[in-house]
């Protein structure tokens, strides 16, 4: 591996500080048992110079930069794994919004999303990014077309994940866009209705996007980023449980003051693993490194899970009264300890909160303690928003669309990123539960109070204006 | 100059070092390097001198022995080597540990295999308290591994060992410690 100067490797010299054992166990420990690992590599790949006389022409050059692009990701991401003993979980490519790079017709763009999973098959990845749009403000053609091709694109590719930016602080809701995206939403999970509505898994509807995601399904490669770029997503919701497990029990008359700085503490040393794999990856594929996205990612594994923090905390579930101020001190633990860590920290960094992909999450919808209103509350403090949400098969386009708008008004009025993943389960009620296997983990679905009330407000269309800067309260 | 090198061994109690480093200096030598460990309940201590004139070092063993002998302590006095040292070889530093149920053989067992590479151990933390208990029957390595050496066959053949004594073995190069523990 060729090395950068600035984390050049060096024979332990005499003066260089011996480790000290408790340094050496307790790393051994939070990748043993505490899921310690770097949950995404994610190689950003533009693809505006792929622009041909024709959408057949565009996907050709996008396949096979990609192949040469991306040729070594995940041998040296195999490598960097072994040599630092830190598991690289997901390895995964952006690209830039196809709506921008390939403004095509509709037929057309089920074939650049074809196009893009035969490229991440070839290339070894699990996901590819990108299939995006970004329509806060209006629609071009290609913009149309994209949203158009998605439900077909989902159903009819594995790897191909789609995004689509409806809202921003600057721009407003384009509640035209949130209305189109609630239908395509629908069309979608009845498309892959026999798997649950898995498609939607794939689809996320933003506000306030940022460029530099690395994690699925929002990553794509914004149009002010390089030619080529390592983006890394760390994750170790387990870490920050047993660190505050650890720190009540040797002491516990900690108040929530101390709690949030061993939050902090767990956030730092968890952002500093992923950076210096990510400067690694990057320096061995010649590909600039962008960011750490610090997100408490879980995955639906005992002992992997965001929603077992809150117990730490001294809830007895996440969903509880009380639950949207632990969740805002957690977030905000983590924003503190990564900003320390690494002067690149991006992406979504905070905590998520994905109800199917957590299983300390999902048993808490399934036991009613956790209702889709109080998840709304929480996204206005966490990161990202309504993630992973099942719901029944015949929620209408309309009140699917009316979730989205609220989700999108949180993000807009606080001047964060905001997202929905929601899956209407086709056949399947309130209560039933839907399976959408692997890490997209299984979930009860939740119920919708007052739905099918929403109609009149979402036809009516338009742009909601952006929000006042001023007369904060 | 030659310098001279003493190694001191005995039950660990307060005024050791007090002890061998006034001798010292009575005898007009220059402190250099001074490396202490404690081991259970035993102290041993190294301590590298040195004196322009050189003299011979009789004299200092018999004041040496004067002053630390009632103490209970047993001391090894010798000129250092002036020959050529072993050179290093550019080397990257990894860190191995090891851990499992407790059996005659463990570090020779490891280190057999170090050797064998041509890796050389900078630091070394082993404690064995028997029994099953892999964190009581723990070995942390600090090498340095020559650049020349083939890691993936070294790793191969780390982990092999590691199967054939229990032993749970972990290879990782020490940047990744840093990384989580410094500033």
């Amino acid at each position: 591996l060729s090395e950068n100067k600035e984390f050049r490797p060096v024979a332990q010299d005499q003066n260089s500080p011996m480790l000290t054992h408790i340094e050496i166990l307790s790393t051994l420990e939070m990748l043993k048992n505490e899921h310690l690992d770097v949950r995404t590599v994610t190689l950003g790949i533009s693809l505006f110079d792929c622009a041909g006389d024709g959408p057949d022409k565009f996907a050709d050059r996008m396949v096979s930069k990609i192949g040469i692009i991306a040729r070594d990701l995940v041998k040296v991401c195999d490598e960097v794994a072994i040599r630092y003993g830190i598991p690289i979980v997901n390895k995964r490519i952006a690209v830039s919004p196809i709506a921008a790079a390939c403004a095509c017709g509709p037929h057309q763009m089920v074939e650049v999303a074809r196009a893009m999973d035969r490229a991440a098959k070839a290339v070894g990845v699990d996901f590819i990014g990108g299939f995006s749009a970004l329509v806060e403000k209006g629609f071009t053609k290609g913009d149309h077309a994209l949203i158009e091709a998605i439900p077909e694109a989902l159903a009819t590719t594995e790897h191909v994940c789609s995004s689509i930016n409806v809202a921003s602080t600057r721009a407003g809701i384009n509640m035209d866009a949130v209305y189109l995206m609630g239908k395509t939403i629908k069309k979608t999970a009845e498309l892959t209705g026999e798997r649950d509505g898995v498609g939607c898994a794939k689809l996320c509807v933003f506000a306030n996007i940022p460029e530099d995601v690395p994690f699925m399904a929002g990553a794509y490669l914004g149009v002010g980023e390089p030619e080529a770029v390592i983006n890394v997503g760390v994750s170790g919701p387990g870490v920050v449980k047993k660190a505050l497990d650890r720190a009540r029990e040797a002491n516990p008359g900690l108040d929530l003051g101390q709690l949030s700085e061993v939050i902090k503490h767990t956030a730092f040393k968890v952002t500093k693993v992923g950076e210096l794999i990510g400067r690694r990856v990057a320096d061995a594929l010649g590909a600039p490194f962008g960011v750490v996205d610090l997100s408490l990612a879980p995955t639906p594994t005992s002992g992997d899970s965001v929603g077992e923090i809150f117990e730490s905390l001294g809830l007895a579930s996440i969903g509880v009264p009380g639950s949207t101020a632990a969740l805002a001190l957690i977030n905000d633990a983590v924003k503190k300890g990564g900003a320390f860590a690494s002067s690149y920290v991006g992406g979504l960094s905070g905590a998520f909160i994905p109800v199917s992909e957590d299983l300390n999450i999902a048993e808490s919808a399934r036991r009613g303690f956790l209702s889709l209103e109080k998840l709304e509350a929480m996204t206005s403090v966490c990161s990202v928003g309504l993630d992973m949400v099942a719901l029944a098969g015949d929620t209408s386009a309309e009140t699917l669309a009316a979730i989205i708008a609220d989700e999108m008004a949180i993000g807009v009025t606080n001047k964060k990123t905001t997202a929905a993943r929601l899956i209407p389960v086709p056949g399947k009620k309130a209560g039933e539960k839907a399976f959408f296997g692997g890490l997209l983990g299984e979930a009860t679905i939740i119920r919708t109070p007052g739905a099918e009330n929403s109609g009149e407000f979402i036809s009516l269309g338009g742009r909601i204006p952006a929000p006042i800067q001023s007369l904060t309260n | 100059v030659r310098k001279i090198i003493v190694s001191v061994l005995g039950l660990d109690r307060p005024g050791i070092i007090a002890a061998v480093s006034e001798v010292l200096f009575r005898n007009k030598y220059n402190l250099e390097d001074v490396s202490q460990t404690i081991l259970q309940t035993e102290f041993a201590g190294v301590f590298i001198a040195s004196r322009p004139d050189s003299p011979e070092i009789g004299e200092l063993g018999h004041r040496l022995r004067e002053k630390i002998a009632p103490m209970g302590l047993s001391f090894l006095l010798q000129e250092m080597e002036t020959g050529e040292a072993w050179r290093f070889p550019e080397s990257e530093p990894f860190v191995i540990t090891a851990m499992g149920p407790d059996r005659p053989g463990l570090v020779s067992g490891i280190t057999g295999l170090l050797a064998r590479f041509d890796i050389n151990i900078s630091n070394l933390k082993a404690v064995f308290r028997g029994g099953d208990n892999p964190n009581e029957n723990t070995m942390i390595y600090e090498v340095d591994i020559p650049v020349s050496v083939d890691k993936t066959s070294f790793r191969e053949a780390l982990y092999e060992r590691g199967r054939e004594m229990r032993l749970e073995v972990s290879l990782q190069h020490r940047e990744i410690f840093e990384a989580i523990h410094r500033i």
